[in-house]
């Protein structure tokens, strides 16, 4: 049996950053991920993450997890992978399969991160092959290089299913529809917008009948529900699928807790069963502390913070550091984690229902319903609006903690206000140069950059386009609406891909002028 | 604490449903018929289903499942799954196989 001073359980964003505060304070610490790849579900996050700076914002999730290895690296962590936990005993002692065989470790601190496993809703058919999880589906595109199906039909429209929804499409999939029980999409309506515009119809208050198929899903049935989630009779609409991907929410991966003995309580506001924690995720039994979605889905920006929380705790417990340095160190954690868990989103707000920003203006009801920003509703927030030349249009109407584009914009037009969770507007005493940081920087990719009178009768529009092949200058096509309708002709008339941008191309296209706001997404002709 | 063990409570008789040859436990292929079924029989606790039926004790030990038979249960019962206590948290925390269980410090 070998001793450490801290077992990490869990080679994810929390785990990797409790090893992290834990070793620099000058502890022997080993973490172990039954998985062949660390990084938990960062190395599978492709797109730019939210928050300030200081929360890696616009970085990719799976950037962000090489990061993570190559510090916990640098500090000595050993990180043993293809390591499952199989067990938590009294006084710390875990048993770890590796390889053919048990290996017995004993920990003075235990540090549970072993984060969270999808949930699945039932409806006849769906334990047929081509129903899978959303995270799975992400799993075979971003780790594996694999299509998960052609023709997709996504249920929820939380984050994760807005998010993998895009992916999918990305990877060349055909997302036939968004459908969710609730009334509202779930998630941010940015990411919603993305996709809408794209062209993938949203369906909320709508939710599975039936699935079809033999041997495998061919095809899918979809009805209204009420209020009371009842379904509506005479409401169903049939999509041809070969794949169902469930974004149904997230259970804590608690067990391992509840084991050794840690006092539990089924909390469905942090998704079901969870260790009983302080603030900084010191559970009952002294010397284990949980991090990350085990103690309560949230996201991996935050799994993060609770990470280095949990990793200086471990190292206050066996004296690595003094509890004024350990006080110290919480309280800039604490006001990291406050500032993620701020605007409409924060966890405190989940499940009410917001009808204004914090600048008192209506929540676009469209976006909440089919998934993006009506034209009439657009030009009511306040990084829209209208000048002469070349200008930023920034599409952001929820307040959520995130400023990437206000250091983008080197000329300063951009400007977010005192708090992260400002809506973002445009400073009139400055000038656009096009550059586009502002584009590539808005992890939503809600900035456009819109010159309204371009002569000739004609504008130009330029967006974020992550998307392959790239399109050809001069390649014609059509303009598409938000809603993804195609509303006008287009051309493209540059396309922009530098290495600042970080894969987002910057493509600039040409409609006629009157398109100039309504006009959101290129689509070859 | 635990309204779940009032065992006078009247839960009335099993009543068919049209959904109840849909499976539940993909791994022990379990039917939501049988699980409602047997919270009739007096299977009042996921322990007991999982004895009982073996629900949550197939390859994936309930990553699927055990969040559906929960509410199943609780549906059943009359309350809600969050008064269900959840099913013993015991060691080997993922399916292995005996040999591998019983060869013990290969490498350390």
């Amino acid at each position: 049996m070998e001793r450490y001073d801290l077992i990490v359980v869990g080679a994810g964003p929390s785990g990797l950053s409790a090893s992290i505060e834990a070793a620099k304070r000058g502890m022997k610490v080993i973490v172990f991920d039954e998985n062949e790849k660390p990084g938990g579900q960062l190395f599978k996050q492709i797109h730019k993450f939210f928050g300030s700076k200081e929360h890696h914002a616009k970085i990719r999730g799976f950037k962000i997890g090489e990061e993570l290895l190559k510090e916990a690296d640098e500090l000595g962590v050993e990180v043993v992978l293809n390591a499952t936990v199989m067990g938590l005993y009294i006084d710390k002692e875990v048993t770890v399969r590796i390889g053919d065989g048990i290996n017995h470790y004993k920990g003075d601190t235990i540090i549970v991160a072993t984060g969270a496993a999808e949930n699945m809703v039932t409806f006849p058919g769906w334990t047929l092959p081509g129903v899978i999880g959303a995270g799975a589906a992400q799993t075979m595109m971003n780790l594996h290089g694999i299509k998960p199906g052609n023709r997709v039909l996504m249920l929820g429209t939380g984050n994760v299913g807005l998010v993998v929804s895009f992916q999918l499409i990305q990877a060349g999939c055909e997302v036939v529809a968004l459908v969710d029980a609730a009334p509202r999409v779930g998630g941010y309506g940015v990411h919603a917008a993305k996709v809408a515009r794209t062209g993938v119809p949203f369906y909320l208050s709508h939710t599975i009948k039936e699935a079809e198929g033999d041997e495998f899903i061919t095809g899918v049935t979809i009805h209204e529900v009420d209020s009371t989630f009842t379904p509506i009779p005479g409401t169903e609409k049939h999509f041809d699928v070969d794949t169902i991907c469930m974004a149904v929410g997230l259970s804590p991966m608690s067990q391992l807790l509840k084991m050794a003995g840690c006092e539990m309580e089924d909390n469905p506001k942090r998704g079901g069963q969870v260790p009983i924690i302080d603030d900084y995720g010191r559970t009952s039994v002294p010397g284990i502390i949980a991090a990350g979605d085990v103690s309560g889905i949230e996201e991996a920006s935050s799994a993060m913070i609770e990470g280095k929380m949990a990793g200086v705790c471990a190292a206050e417990y066996l004296g690595y550091c003094t509890e004024k340095e350990l006080e110290e160190t919480l309280k800039v954690l604490e006001n990291d984690l406050e500032s993620l868990r701020q605007g409409m989103f924060a966890p405190k707000n989940r499940g009410k229902q917001i009808e204004k920003t914090e600048e008192g203006i209506d929540i676009s009801t469209n976006l909440l319903k089919k998934g993006y920003v009506t034209d009439e509703e657009i030009e009511r927030f306040p990084g829209v609006t209208h000048k002469v030349g070349v200008h930023p249009v920034m599409e952001c109407t929820q307040n959520i903690p995130c400023n990437p584009c206000q250091d983008a914009c080197k000329k300063g037009c951009i400007s977010i206000g005192e708090n992260i969770t400002n809506l973002p507007f445009v400073k009139n005493d400055s000038e656009c140069i096009n550059c586009g940081m502002c584009v590539a920087s808005c992890s939503g990719q809600a900035i456009f950059l819109v010159d309204e009178d371009a002569g000739e009768g004609k504008a130009t529009v330029t967006l974020p386009y992550e998307f392959l092949p790239l399109p050809a200058v001069g390649t014609r096509g059509f303009g598409l609406s938000r809603e993804g309708k195609i509303v006008c002709d287009a051309e493209v008339l540059s396309v922009k891909s530098v290495p600042a941008f970080d894969h987002t191309n910057l493509l600039t296209i040409s409609v006629p002028k009157e398109y100039a706001m309504r006009a959101r997404f290129f689509k070859v002709g | 604490m635990n309204t779940v063990v009032d065992r006078s409570k009247d839960i009335g008789p099993f009543i068919p449903a049209p959904d109840d040859d849909m499976i539940i436990c993909r791994c022990e292929e379990v039917t939501k018929g049988e699980i409602r079924k047997a919270v009739h029989a007096g299977m009042w606790t996921i322990t007991e289903i999982r004895r009982y039926l073996r629900s949550g004790m197939g390859l994936c030990q309930g990553q699927t499942c055990s969040r559906l038979v929960k509410g199943i249960v609780a549906r059943e019962l009359g309350v809600s799954p969050a008064e269900l206590e959840p099913a013993t948290a015991r060691s080997p925390m993922r399916p292995t196989e005996m040999k591998v269980f019983g060869n013990e410090e290969v490498s350390a």
